[in-house]
Order: C-alpha cells, then structure tokens, then sequence
C-alpha cells in the first residue's frame, strides 16, 4: 500500500486514503482545498492588476464554487479578498459600479459590529487600556485633565479610565474629552453614555463635540485652555489621512489612478529615490516644520528616509505636536497595506487578515452571528477598501510601526516607553480572557500585540520632543 | 502650568505604589486640598504644617552626618557609658549617679526656627536644601529605607525592610487582610483592589460568554477517546531521529503516514513518546495502553493493522467530527489554520508561472506559524524519503522563501530539507527563526529589506 504525497492540486482530491476513509479525505480536503483557494487567489490578483478580464472572470467563478463567508477561515477570507477583487474590476465601468457596489454600513452597523470586536478579541481592550494607562502615568498630579479622540465612538475607552481617575490617590481632576467623529448620532450616544457614568463616578465631567472627518478638521474647533494637561489619543483612525495626500500626489503626476497604475508607481519610487538625495534641505525644513509652519506641497517630502510624502499627515501631525500634548497614544493596524500596487497590498492584507481571521476561528464557532458581523461588516469592510479602492476613497491605509516612528519623529515627538508595569497589566488581562493565541509583546519601549507571534496591532505613546 | 513633566518612563509608577508614601509626590503639581492638619500641637504657637513641595525660606537646613544621623544613642552618660537616645533620658539616669541633672526645658520665649533636614546621601533627591525634610526621624527612616540595606524580612513573604517600624508594621498584616478578585489576583491594599476589579468585572462578563479555553477542553476530549480507543503505539516515521507526534491532534494525514511507516518498517522501537497537549496523565494512559495493545506483528497482519487503524481514525474522528456542542471542534489541531496555508502554498511554490510565483515569494513571512502548525505542514508536505543529499540547506528556517521555483522535486527536497531543520530548530528559540523569517513585504518604499539574500527576482517587475 503506497501512499502518494504529490502536490497538492485539486485533481489528487479523491486519491488519497482507501481504507482510511472518510475523515482523512475530510481533513485532507479542507487544507488542500485552503492551498488551492489560495493559489486561485493569487492567480486572480495577478489577473486583475494585469487586467485582464477574461481570465479574472474565469477565477473569479472558480473560487465563488470554493469560497463562502460561514466556511472555514480560508473559504472565508477568500470570500472577501474575491469580493473585493470583483469590486475592483467594476470600478473601471463606472456606472455598473455605482449601481452594484453595496452601500457601506450605517454608522449604527458599524458600531455594533465594534463592539462585537471589542468583545470577541481583546486587542481593542489592550489598546485602550495601555492608553489609559499611559495618560494615567503622565497624567500624575495634574488637576485639570483635557483629552482629544481622534475617532470618538467607543464608550469603553473612557470608562475605565474615569474608574482610574476616580480611584486615584489625588483625587479625580476635572476631566474634559473632545471627541472627533464624522458622525453625529456616534458622538452624541458615546458622550451621554459617558457623562452619565462620570455623574455615578462623581467625577466633573465636561465634553466637547468636533464633528468632522479627520482630513478636513477645522483647528479653531479644537479648543485648548491654558492650564490644562493636554492627552490626545488615536485607535486605528491616524492612518486615514494617508488617504487624502494621494490626491496632491496624482494631481502633481497628473496620471489617473486605475489604469497606468503600474507606471505611476515605478515613477513614484524613483522621485523618492531621488528625494532622498537631498538630505540636508529637508532636515533644514524639519526645523520649520517643528514650529507648526506648514509646508508648501510642492516640498513634497520631508523624508530623507524613504517615506513617500505626505504632507496632510505632517501638517496634522506637526499641529498636534504644537498643542503640547503630555502624551499622545497611537495604536495602528500592524502592517503595510498602505504599497502603490494592489498587488502588494493583496498580499499584506492576505497574510494579515488571515492572521485575524486565525483569531476569531479558533474561539468562536463558526456559525456565530457576532463573528459574521465581525468579519464583514469591520474586516471585510477594510479589505473592500484596500484592495477595491485608489486613491481619496482608500482609507485603510495601515503602515507598520517603523513608518509611524519615523512620521511621529519628523513631526517633533519624541518617542515615551511605556514601562513594564504596563506590559504586565496587558498580560494580566489576556490571562483573564483566556485565549491561549493572543500575545503581547514589547519592542524599543512600543507594544505589540500579535496572535502567535504575527503582531497584529502596534501601541505607542509620544510627547513633544524638547531640543535642549 | 501644563507643563509637561520629563518623565521619560512610565516605569516610576510602579515604585511608588510599592513605596508607603511618606514623600511628598515627585512632580511639582499645582496646590490641591491641603493634607489634614496634624494632631492637637503642643502649647506652643502652632507651626502650621504647609503643602508639601514648598520649602520654607527661613527654615534652619541641618545637615548630618550618616554617621550622627544613624547613631542610636547620642547622649551617653560619663559615668557608665551607657547610652540615650534622648537628652532628658540621660539627664534622669545621671539622678541615680547623684550627679548634677537639669531638664532642659523647650524654649518657649524665642519663636523656634523651623529645623528641616537633609539627607547625606549626595544621590538623593533630599540632599538639596530646597527638598529637605522636615523631620528628624523621618530623615532618619528616610535614610534607611533608601540607602540602607535591608536587613529586616517578613517571614511569611519575601519583602525585606530596612527600618524595623516598618517590618513590625507589614508582618502586622501580612496575610492578615486580602483582597481577591474573582481572576484569583491577590491584593494587600483596597484601592489597588478596586482598581483592578473595575476592569476585571467588565472582563468577567466577557470571559463568560466566550468558550473555555482550549486546552482543558481539548485534553478531556483526549483522554476520553484516547481511552476508549487505546492503541497506537509510536512510530517511526522515517527519520532516524525520533519526533514529537502530535497524537491525536495532528491531522490524519500524519496518522496516515505513520502507519504506512509503520508498516514499511517492521521493527517496533520506542519512539518519542507522542506529546498531548495537556495531562501527563493521558500521556501515561497512552503508554500503557500501547504496551497492552500491541501493535502485532511488524506488517504481518494488515487486517489487524486495518483495524487498528480504523480504530485509530475512528478515535480521530471522534477528536475531530465531535459537534456535540462544544465549539473548538476542528478548530487548531486538526486543521490548519490561513496563516499556516498561506505559509504551506508559499513553499509549495507555484503550480503556475514565474509571475504568480514571485507573488509567492512576496508571501511576506512576517506572520510565523507556531511550532505545531509548522512541523504538520511539514509533515504533510513530506514526499517519499530521499537522502539528503548536497543540496544546501535553507538555514532560515521553514518561513522562508524557496529558493527554486522550478518543479515538484525540487520542492520534495527542500522541504525535507525544512523538516530535518526544522526538528533542529524547534527546540530553539523562536527568536532565532524571526531574524529570519521578518522578511519585510515587498514594498518599494521600504527601506528594511528582508534579511533574505536568498531572494530572486526573476526578472519581471512585481507589479
């Protein structure tokens, strides 16, 4: 009796395991069927940047025979990436697209479908709770505490901290949050929840309203007073204003975006290469910028480092510092979807979504109706957006940590460890949620929270940076 | 007055926590509600007891000697030598020497100059007049619990103490009052209780609706079919050296492969015992269990081995195909998680042309699988044993890229290649694997390229 372990392609389904029947071909063609899935994939990404319609048509209908949203994590996560790819395609006939594309979710969907992440992995808690506690450290002493959200809509953010402030030794200062939201209802629901907790807290409590996207924040709508210990705080939102300096990067090259797509990032990397050889300008003009001049857009970068510009990041980025914050808390999506081909992208995001869907998989089951709501309405949502969408409509635009130090450092902050005793706290509240996957580890003073060694999520904390 | 502080860590925290303060707090804050008032002063024009942080302009600064300040008895009597640590004792012992004695009375005419004290150690944050203290014996148990060795230790925990107030204070209610939140966290004081148990409540309710964890869960699911099924003796699975078998929770097609092994192989050794997951006790239960079951005679008789091993995949399905409710059915053991068949299609190469295998290449493997998961996706891809012959070894570990994308045998090699090493490797530290494994995405911009000097473009642009 020999056994035959070929590759795996779909013709060796059937050809394994006479006498051991059912559940060997089972197992067998779940995992092969995974690595076919996955190749199909890759085939059609390839297909699409090439665009070549044909063949995408074929792929795509071979995989939807494969791929479903209540499968198992590779048939789900093709499900998506496919749909995805399938959007894409569609954008280039306009009109299809904007009569097939499905609406995004409501606000209220998309909140609920926060929760139920909130709830079913702990790296929204971490995240929050490392925030809390480094405002909390920096926070010492200080009476009159003011802090900005960058993406105000989650309750569970703040209550805690308002249990932390209450239980402090000094006392609970008088605490003021400005929350940013592009959506009213959003920030309206989220203060009155946490003005009521405050007033059962006993803790004075004032909050102030910004509605408006990130990108086009008015500044004069931020209001700092004087005497206050400034915190702002920033969960998986900073990344959006990558999206809108893509915009002054096209309109300069003047190429459309779909098409010649290819072409434009070759040309891209080769200014950068370029820029990059002009070092001492732009270290000259990081001066300037850490007194809150604004750059002109045409400076294009201010990155001797590889960077690709972004000048509405470091405007904001370089306000912000100007606010003299005590402490700014960062927590990022850990890899880069943020690359000039789809393809680069594609595989980013395969790799880390599949990291992702790794976690919900392995604790909960799959007919779960919050891990659905999960998995489409927050992830499927990003991937849509990453893999379907160029240019201002790409928001998701997630960078590794390295990007984020050096875009921080150039705006003027300075880099704050956060201290062991917060990394025990973070593994104390893994323990107490019980999944053995979830890790947390630290790195040059930031965090990162990873599922079986992939870091998935990334924590920092900054100040302004002093030059004496 | 926002002035930020420069703390440069957040590490301070937990110091002072453990610290009973009895300093006034580091940072210059701004003045909050003033402590209460100590207790009724003596009959002397009250010295009000001001914020702490803000020195005294006209306070005497004292400053002495370790030596002085630790010195226990400072007024010895001439005539005996005996020691006092107060003037007035000293003054009633010389009574029983007929010798001349007078109590020195407090000064209440003169406005007493406020004495404040500095400490002699030049490190310290006190040995600055600004910062000194205010209290002779606070200077003095300041100066011990900072700069003295700790010679006191409580003998129901570990915690050392270098002034004996203190020790008698903490063995007073060492273990006498404790908090314990429902996590089994142990606390000694109340606010760091309620603290902890405002975020672990809201973590209790999540906790409950999630499933257990996977491991108990998973052991029962063991021992119990492991029982009832009994059997399997380790095998050798064509290697010289033995391997941790994943009994039970590797896929079947590892079972599969071992009883062929099995069967080519006639000899029976003992192999590495099979790893579980959990309980010893099932490990245990295997052995002697195997020992009764014996798995006959080498390959003599197959309907045995047959049986055997429909035994076997029945106990597996049972592991596997068991939707009784609980939720991890099929979950980490049995089949391969994305992150692992993403990992197994990158190595496995392209079945297609060169352009889709540099996406393949581009596979970053940032994401690392865990030892389990690897070592099946090993096994599973291990192809009919060949020697191991010249062909260079990819030292980088499993995650890394192939090198040749040409056809399946190259491939067969190579992950055997992967195997062996990968035996090698996986007692080590994973940290070894992730230098090589971080290889960075292939993003132009990047400017951290993959450490892999293995990696070939060949030729085509990736886009």
């Amino acid at each position: 009796m020999t056994h035959d372990y070929m590759s795996f392609s779909p013709s060796t389904t059937s050809a394994l395991g006479s006498p051991f029947s059912t559940p060997s071909t089972r197992e067998l063609k779940s995992d092969e069927r995974g690595i076919y899935l996955i190749q199909l994939l890759l085939r059609c990404a390839e297909q699409v940047s090439a665009n070549s319609f044909d063949q995408t048509n074929q792929c795509l209908e071979h995989i939807s025979m494969l791929a479903s949203p209540t499968g198992d994590t590779v048939q789900r996560i093709a499900s998506y990436f496919t749909h995805a790819l399938a959007l894409r395609v569609l954008s280039s006939w306009r009109g299809f697209y904007i009569v097939l594309n499905p609406p995004p979710p409501t606000p209220a969907e998309s909140l609920a479908a926060r929760r139920h992440f909130f709830d079913l992995c702990p790296f929204l808690r971490l995240s929050y709770m490392i925030s809390n506690q480094a405002i909390m450290e920096t926070m010492e002493g200080e009476k009159m505490i003011h802090i900005i959200d960058l993406s105000f809509s989650d309750p569970a953010q703040w209550v805690p901290l308002l249990h932390l402030l209450r239980d402090r030794k000094e006392g609970p200062p008088h605490l003021r949050i400005t929350g940013i939201n592009e959506h009213k209802q959003l920030l309206d629901h989220t203060a009155l929840l946490l003005s009521e907790e405050a007033e059962r807290l006993d803790i004075s409590f004032q909050f102030n309203q910004v509605v408006s996207r990130l990108d086009n924040l008015d500044p004069s709508l931020v209001r700092i007073k004087t005497g206050e210990a400034l915190a702002i705080s920033s969960v998986l939102q900073l990344h959006c204003l990558l999206a809108s300096d893509d915009d002054a990067a096209a309109a300069r090259k003047g190429t459309p975006f779909l098409t010649s797509r290819n072409s434009c990032s070759i040309a891209q990397f080769h200014r950068i290469v370029q820029m990059s050889q002009g070092t001492l300008g732009e270290l000259l003009e990081k001066d300037l910028l850490l007194n809150g001049y604004s750059m002109s857009p045409d400076s294009a970068s201010s990155s001797p480092f590889g960077l690709p510009p972004a000048p509405k990041m470091e405007r904001f980025l370089s306000w912000l510092c100007g606010l003299s914050p005590k402490v700014m808390v960062v927590a990022e999506q850990e890899s880069n979807h943020n690359g000039f081909s789809m393809n680069e992208r594609f595989m980013e995001s395969l790799n880390y979504y599949a990291a992702l869907f790794d976690c919900l998989e392995s604790t909960m089951a799959r007919p779960s109706a919050e891990r659905m709501k999960v998995e489409k309405l927050v992830w499927g949502e990003e991937i849509r957006n990453i893999v379907a969408c160029e240019g201002v409509e790409r928001r998701e635009r997630h960078e590794k940590l390295e990007r984020w130090v050096q875009r921080m450092e150039m705006a003027g902050f300075g880099s704050v460890p956060l201290g062991y005793y917060t990394l025990l706290q973070a593994r104390r509240l893994l323990q107490g949620f019980g999944c053995d996957g979830y890790k947390v580890r630290e790195e040059n003073g930031f965090l990162h929270l990873c599922w079986q060694d992939r870091s998935l999520f990334s924590v920092s904390a900054w100040r302004r940076r002093r030059f004496d | 007055m926002a002035a930020d502080s420069s703390s440069s860590s957040f590490f301070r925290i937990g110091d002072e926590f453990n610290n009973t303060p009895t300093q006034p707090s580091a940072t210059p804050s701004s003045s909050g509600p003033p402590p209460p008032p100590p207790p009724p002063p003596p009959p002397l024009p009250a010295k009000k007891k001001r914020n702490p942080g803000t020195p005294y302009p006209d306070a005497e600064v004292i400053a002495l000697s370790p030596k002085t300040l630790m010195a226990t008895n400072r007024f010895i009597c001439e005539v005996c030598n005996k020691g006092f640590q107060r003037e007035q004792n000293l003054q009633l012992h010389r009574r029983g020497h007929n010798l001349p004695w007078k109590l020195r009375q407090k000064n209440t005419k003169e406005v007493q100059r406020r004495k404040v004290y500095l400490c002699p150690e030049p490190t310290c944050v006190h040995h600055d007049p600004s910062r000194a203290l205010g209290d002779l014996t606070g200077i003095k148990k300041h100066f011990c619990r900072k700069h003295g060795e700790k010679k006191w230790k409580c003998d129901k925990c570990s915690k050392r103490y270098a002034v004996q107030s203190d020790w008698k204070a903490h063995s007073k209610t060492c273990g006498t009052r404790e908090y314990r939140c429902d996590c089994g966290t142990l606390f000694s004081r109340r606010d760091s209780f309620i603290t902890h148990r405002a975020f672990c409540d809201a973590l209790a309710q999540e906790t409950s609706r999630l499933p257990t964890s996977l491991s108990s869960l998973y052991g029962n699911n063991n021992i119990t079919s492991l029982q009832t099924q009994t059997h399997l003796r380790p095998f050798d699975i064509h290697q010289p050296q033995p391997q941790p078998m994943f009994f039970g929770g590797g896929s079947s097609n590892q079972i599969d492969q071992s009883l062929h092994g099995l069967m080519q192989q006639q000899q029976q050794q003992q192999q590495q015992l099979p790893e579980l997951q959990s309980n010893q006790n099932s490990a245990a239960h295997l052995i002697m269990s195997s020992d009764q079951f014996s798995i006959g005679n080498g390959g003599g008789d197959h309907h045995h081995h047959h049986h055997q091993a429909t035994n076997l995949f029945s106990g597996n399905s049972l592991l596997s195909d068991n939707t009784s409710g609980h939720m991890f059915n099929q979950q980490v053991m049995p089949q391969m998680s994305a992150t692992a068949l993403l990992q197994k299609a990158a190595q496995m190469g392209a079945t297609t042309s060169s352009n889709t295998s540099s996406l393949f290449r581009g596979f970053s493997s940032s994401s690392k699988l865990d030892n389990e998961t690897q070592l099946q996706n090993l096994m599973n891809c291990m192809l009919n044993p060949k020697p191991n012959d010249t062909l260079t070894r990819d030292f980088l570990g499993v995650g890394s890229m192939v090198r040749n994308m040409g056809g399946g045998s190259m491939s067969q090699r190579d992950h055997h290649h992967h195997l062996h090493h990968h035996q090698q490797q996986q007692q080590q530290q994973q940290q070894q694997q992730h230098q090589g494994m971080e290889m960075g995405s292939l993003d132009h911009s990047d400017m951290k390229s993959g450490g892999s000097s293995s990696r070939s473009f060949p030729g085509g642009s990736l886009l």
